[in-house]
């Protein structure tokens, strides 16, 4: 069966040794003839011509981890549906009712998130 | 390919988890529907939700023998029968002692009931768990609804300290957990507990106890034993006074069931181990529980302490490693729920709008103040300092009576020596309440009736099970065999 | 034998990458290492043959949750030098039972030995057109049906924590209520009177 994923794993093993490449180059060759390597102007922050106003951390509303969390949530539900329907040839009438459980269970926690508008940006 | 397609008759014995997880979906739907309308109707809905699970257990649930179901995830015997009505009990009494405390506290919302039924339902996938997958399952249930209701009162900074601490702690545990699990499943090939039994009853089994030890550290932190106790005060403290009271109690149901399931039964092959780990963990639990009890001020922080030292007895249970001392363990840890109701109840009785009593100095005068509350407090105070004719000296002769009938003497030495000191912190609030004069003019107590009923009818069972003990203790030698 | 050493270069690396995640000052660079973990260890996963499991743990894990925690840590408002005050201060008493715990486990080993389980057994490939996502589907729903329920309580559980935990309603919020504005009609908004000519004067 890994004979599959050989390519990927080619795919990798290039792929690192390019970026290994790519780096060792960066930061040997370039730093040899690069004539300026510490300008302040070029270390100063760019922030549209600007020096930066502030901190780039501040308070961030919390709703933004509410979608993020709700959407995992509903993420997992989609990958234990995979499998299910992969097998369901297999398993039949007794999948099926697990997996209606399952979505029932899930679809009043919808309901409820609706409900109680945790979907709303206002 | 197995036919699991089961008649509704054979999976009678799992009524309580399905009825359970059927309510959680139904309370949900009402809190979402009508729960902004009517804020008190959900927890109202929730009581009804408990007192007919009850009547449905007793009705389906109460079966002869062990009965495995769900390919074997799944285990009802005579244990969980008992274990489930006591968890459907203590949560009814938990939710109804804490109603008018989180209205006053403005969190009387229909998700505090939510989350306590989905922790209920944690309780019961641990007591009838019988694969190491429901066993973490019920751990993360439970777990995941009870972070959730220490947090819940969101204006309160403690409250959230108190959440952070026991999340990233318990996650720790968890992960102790699974990972003492996943070499057990590597060692032996199986998730079945009856199936790890099995195979740890061949003799060479002696890598099993690397995963063992991280099993046991999980369990340990999960009842909150010496030195994994940290959160315990913390969280104690911190949370809202219901939470604490939800959580010093029918939790330790279902953590009481996970030691039995996963040691005494799962890993039944490395016993001599495990009660080696247990036994000088129960000594500290003891001794630190007691000793740094004394020293608090805060009475749901000498409580929680107090919490610590009954855990000790309950692991000293365990370190028996017999019959005996396992139906001593349950033993007490169902009337130490029956006692910590009591006295959690107590504390938010004496809280109003605006106060916490949770220094031990709101407790001068008060006798003067509310003669039946203190009347109540002291009864408690003095079953779980184990005074003879209270239902706490039981529990605590039947722990010693199984430490010695397997010689370890030391072990009640000194199970009998901390005894006396946590009498001393009992009594101390005894006598707070009896001769101290009130230093100052304190709110009144709470004066709803229903609810002092309860906590009288709570109060009095601590007697009347210490006078009458015979019908409980063969009750719990019976179903634990 | 490549199977073997694919193992050990990956495993290396899954360690390097955890030794990262704890030793980073940055938090933004330890949940990046964290992410390399992940993605190590779906690698090792695979190598059991484990597919279905290597690819969820790179989409739900590196796709979803780890951005959620870059999420938190790159935007949230901490003071990293305030809280790195104090650390190092039980740092020995981490180490210690860190090097603690290592002793313990390789005393264990070395004196117990894993037991009966044979550690240096050949693993059994599959062929070519084994599919894991059909045999973990087989059992999944049926065997492990239980379980799989308790999942589904478990994540709504995770709804209703975090819509208890952080949905706050704000009152007095001026928003549209596209419904209402929809099914206005003009009888609502439009009154039409009737008002007799006046005469010229």
């Amino acid at each position: 069966m890994l004979n599959n994923y050989l390519p990927i794993l080619i795919f990798l093993a290039i792929a690192t040794a390019v970026a290994l490449v790519l780096l060792t180059l960066g930061s040997t060759i370039g730093r040899f003839f690069a004539r300026e390597p510490a300008d302040r102007d070029k270390l100063s922050a760019y922030e549209c011509g600007f020096e930066a106003f502030e901190d780039s951390r501040m308070k961030f509303d919390v709703r933004y981890y509410l979608v993020a969390i709700l959407f995992i949530v509903f993420d997992l539900e989609i990958v234990f549906l995979f499998p299910w329907a992969v097998a369901l040839g297999d398993i039949g009438v007794a999948g099926l009712i697990a997996m209606v459980v399952f979505l029932g269970i899930l679809t009043v926690g919808f309901i409820y998130e609706w409900k109680k508008g945790a979907l709303e940006w206002d | 390919m197995p036919d699991t397609m089961m008649n509704l008759h054979s999976i009678a014995a799992a009524v309580p988890e399905i009825y359970l997880t059927a309510a959680i979906c139904i309370v949900l739907l009402f809190e979402a529907f009508v729960g902004a309308k009517r804020p008190g109707a959900t927890g109202t809905l929730t009581l009804l939700v408990l007192v007919v699970g009850a009547a449905l257990t007793v009705a389906y649930a109460d079966v002869a023998h062990r009965v495995v179901l769900f390919d074997g995830t799944y285990v009802a015997d005579p244990l969980a029968y008992v274990l489930k009505l006591a968890g459907f009990l203590a949560v009814a009494v938990a939710l109804l002692y804490s109603r008018a405390y989180l209205q006053n506290r403005d969190i009387l919302k229909g998700e505090y009931y939510v989350l306590s039924l989905s922790a209920l339902l944690g309780i019961f996938v641990l007591i009838s768990a019988n694969s190491l997958l429901t066993v973490y399952l019920g751990v993360e249930l439970l777990a995941l609804s009870v972070y959730a209701m220490v947090a819940f009162d969101r204006e309160s900074g403690v409250a959230a300290e108190a959440a952070m601490k026991y999340f990233v702690l318990g996650a720790i545990a968890s992960g102790m957990l699974l990972y003492g699990m996943s070499i057990v499943y590597g060692l032996t090939g199986t998730l079945n507990l009856d199936g790890i039994a099995v195979a740890l009853s061949a003799p060479h089994n002696l890598g099993v106890i690397l995963g063992l030890t991280f099993i046991v550290v999980a369990v340990a932190f999960k009842l909150g034993a010496v030195p994994f106790h940290m959160w315990l005060p913390d969280v104690y403290d911190g949370a809202p006074t219901s939470v604490t009271l939800f959580i010093g109690t029918a939790p330790k149901l279902g953590y009481f069931a996970l030691a039995l399931r996963l040691l005494a039964h799962g890993l039944a092959g490395v016993t001599v181990d495990w009660t080696a780990m247990l036994a000088p963990l129960a000594v500290l639990t003891l001794v630190v529980g007691n000793v740094v009890a004394i020293a608090q001020t805060n009475i749901k922080r000498m409580l929680a302490y107090s919490t610590i030292s009954h855990v000790g007895f309950i692991l000293l249970g365990f370190v028996a490693g017999t019959v005996n001392g396992y139906g001593a363990a349950l033993y007490y840890t169902l009337v130490y729920v029956l006692m910590a109701l009591g006295f959690f109840g107590v504390v938010i009785l004496a809280s109003r709008k605006g106060f916490e009593a949770d220094k031990l100095e709101h407790y001068k005068g008060l006798y003067r103040r509310d003669p039946l509350l203190a009347l109540a407090m002291a009864m408690l105070m003095f079953s779980t300092a184990g005074v003879p004719p209270f239902v706490g000296f039981w529990a605590k002769l039947r722990i010693i009576q199984a430490l010695w009938e397997t010689q370890h003497l030391w072990l009640v030495v000194t199970a009998v020596v901390m005894s006396v000191v946590g009498a001393f912190y009992y009594l101390r609030v005894v006598k707070l309440m009896y001769f101290d004069e009130a230093p100052e003019s304190l709110p009144d107590t709470v004066r709803s009736f229903g609810v002092r009923f309860a906590l009288g009818v709570n109060a009095a069972a601590v007697l009347v099970l210490g006078i009458l003990p015979a019908p409980l203790l063969d009750l719990c030698a019976r179903v634990i065999h | 034998m490549l199977v073997e050493i694919l193992f050990y270069i990956f495993a290396t690396l899954l360690v390097a990458g955890a030794l990262g995640v704890i030793t980073a000052r940055n938090p933004v660079y330890s949940v990046l290492f964290l992410v390399f973990c992940f993605v190590n260890s779906a690698a090792i996963w695979l190598l059991v043959e484990a597919e279905f499991l290597a690819i969820v743990l790179v989409l739900v894990y590196v796709g979803a949750v780890m951005v959620l925690f870059l999420f938190v840590v790159m935007m949230l408002d901490i003071n990293l030098a305030e809280i790195r005050q104090g650390f190092t201060r039980f740092a020995w008493l981490g180490w210690i039972t860190a090097l603690a715990v290592i002793a313990e486990i390789t005393g264990v080993i070395w004196r117990n030995g894993l037991g009966g389980v044979d550690v240096g057994r050949g693993f059994v490939s599959e062929p070519a057109n084994y599919s894991n996502t059909l045999e973990l589907g087989r059992v999944l729903y049926t065997h492990y049906a239980y379980p799989f329920e308790l999942a589904a309580v478990l994540l709504v559980v995770a709804i209703v924590a975090a819509i208890a935990l952080t949905l706050r309603r704000r009152p007095g919020l001026k928003v549209q209520d596209i419904s209402r504005q929809v099914a206005v009609r003009a009888e609502d908004r439009l009154r039409v009177v009737k008002v007799s000519a006046e005469k010229r004067s």
